[in-house]
């Protein structure tokens, strides 16, 4: 659920301006926070970014939603916060503009998705702190994202109801909303997140496990990056290659 | 989803209709237009004459049917629940939730659908900071690039009996698979980087300026936008009588 497909005028318009000016205000954070990255840098993140699109066509379809594999958690571990947000607002901009969600929603879509992957490094490097081997800090990290995403999306659709006038005076959408809310539903689409949840951290155990193999000089690590002999995350110098 | 990209980049480059002559900045505000439009009016009515307004771009525009069916009924499907808290609400008050995301949608296929990427970018990266601007032009080259490497692995996985076995063992071996694609990803950053730094990349990758380029069908843009502007005030003010 780190991902809203939400279409254009369905959300009040007071939550989704907000949305914006949000999600603009973290853009402005984000590339603060990665001022002096280099074509090198943006070349990564925007491959990333590709991968990210790539994954995120493989929908699994729940109730009026949809669950995309979205590597979030992955790609925020991979990128660090600022730059994984910045991945996730150009990867919401693109699908958008191709109908997957709507314009109006891009704010609010941008902080659902980059705020679960902006969560991912901390987590993962107080894993790794923790003894945990990469590929186990990579799943809790891609679990930790996950939970929190779908935590902001459930408060975005609860201040949608609570904003909206129309439902908010109406009993039999009341009732609707109820039926929807009450127990069985619920039950059935917390099952689905958890699987969902818990598929996305098996992917990113794999992934983590690979690259720990592979390239472990591309998993961040907890040394300071000025002691690390390799591992802070950073794509290395083109010299290397 | 991502073979719909294909076709409808083909088909925003090889298209010959008076709308895909059009420059991209028009086209553009004339799509916010209509988003707004539809996401902020409230009567049923002026979101009817919208609806049939831009079903008649995207045929006029020589897009696919089938696109054209896909880009209406999408939206309804992820905009499910909310109609269907909605439903005890009346006929008008559902129609008017429902036409919104279509319009939104459909608006979106016709701006896609008829403007080269590098053209739709280029306007809408020069309002973003420039990492972020940059990042969506090479985002939207990779991902073709990379699709391709995922569907080929994919079906080798499939072909080895990879995507047999239980859930776990699976969502494993996919996350090394996506581990081989990330790292594809970055050799390729690190080319891609090269070829900037050949090719003597400045710090912006601005696009071409065709997007700036208005031309004499850009008078049906300006047509289309008096016209949903005049078909709103009408049908508003025979509603509100």
């Amino acid at each position: 659920m780190s991902h809203l497909h939400i279409p254009d005028g369905v959300l009040p318009p007071q939550l989704w301006i907000a949305g914006l000016v949000l999600a603009f205000l973290a853009l402005l954070a984000a590339v603060h926070a990665t001022r002096g990255a280099g074509p090198q840098q943006i070349a990564y993140q925007s491959a990333l970014g590709g991968i990210m699109l790539a994954v995120m066509a493989i929908p699994i379809p729940i109730t009026a939603f949809d669950y995309c594999m979205t590597l979030a958690g992955p790609v925020g571990v991979l990128l660090g916060a600022g730059a994984a947000f910045q991945v996730s607002l150009v990867v919401t901009l693109i699908l958008a503009l191709m109908g997957q969600g709507g314009f109006t929603v891009i704010g609010l879509n941008a902080l659902v998705l980059g705020a679960g992957a902006a969560t991912a490094r901390p987590v993962y490097l107080r894993a790794v702190a923790a003894r945990r081997s990469p590929a186990a800090a990579m799943a809790i990290a891609t679990a930790v994202s996950q939970v929190f995403s779908s935590l902001l999306w459930v408060v975005v659709l609860w201040a949608s109801v609570r904003l909206t006038p129309g439902l908010a005076v109406q009993q039999q959408v009341r009732e609707g909303l109820r039926f929807l809310a009450g127990g069985s539903v619920a039950a059935i689409v917390a099952v689905l997140m958890l699987a969902a949840v818990a598929i996305e951290s098996m992917l990113g155990f794999g992934l983590a496990r690979f690259l720990s193999r592979v390239r472990p000089d591309l998993l961040p690590s907890s040394v300071p990056a000025a002691s690390a002999p390799s591992g802070t995350g950073r794509p290395p110098e083109a010299g290397r290659f | 989803m991502l073979n719909t990209f294909a076709q409808i980049d083909y088909l925003a480059c090889s298209g010959r209709t008076r709308w895909h002559r059009a420059s991209a900045l028009g086209k553009l505000v004339l799509a916010m237009l209509l988003v707004l439009l539809a996401v902020f009016m409230p009567q049923w009515r002026v979101l009817a004459a919208l609806l049939v307004t831009v079903i008649a771009l995207v045929l006029s525009a020589g897009l696919p049917w089938r696109l054209l069916g896909a880009a209406m009924t999408t939206p309804l499907f992820f905009a499910g629940l909310f109609l269907l808290a909605h439903w005890g609400a009346g006929a008008a008050s559902i129609a008017t939730l429902a036409m919104r995301p279509v319009i939104a949608s459909v608006t979106a296929l016709w701006l896609v659908g008829t403007t080269p990427y590098p053209d739709l970018f280029a306007p809408i990266s020069r309002m973003l900071p420039r990492v972020v601007g940059d990042s969506l032009f090479l985002t939207y080259r990779a991902v073709f690039a990379l699709l391709s490497r995922i569907e080929r692995l994919s079906r080798a996985m499939f072909l080895r009996g990879a995507l047999t076995g239980p859930l776990p063992q699976r969502a494993n071996r996919m996350g090394e698979a996506v581990g081989t694609v990330v790292l594809s990803g970055f050799d390729r950053s690190q080319r891609l980087y090269q070829a900037m730094l050949l090719r003597g990349h400045s710090g912006r990758i601005c696009g071409c300026r065709h997007y700036l380029e208005f031309t004499r069908e850009d008078g049906w843009v300006l047509v289309l936008g008096v016209w949903s502007i005049a078909v709103t005030v009408v049908f508003a003010g025979w509603g509100a009588r």
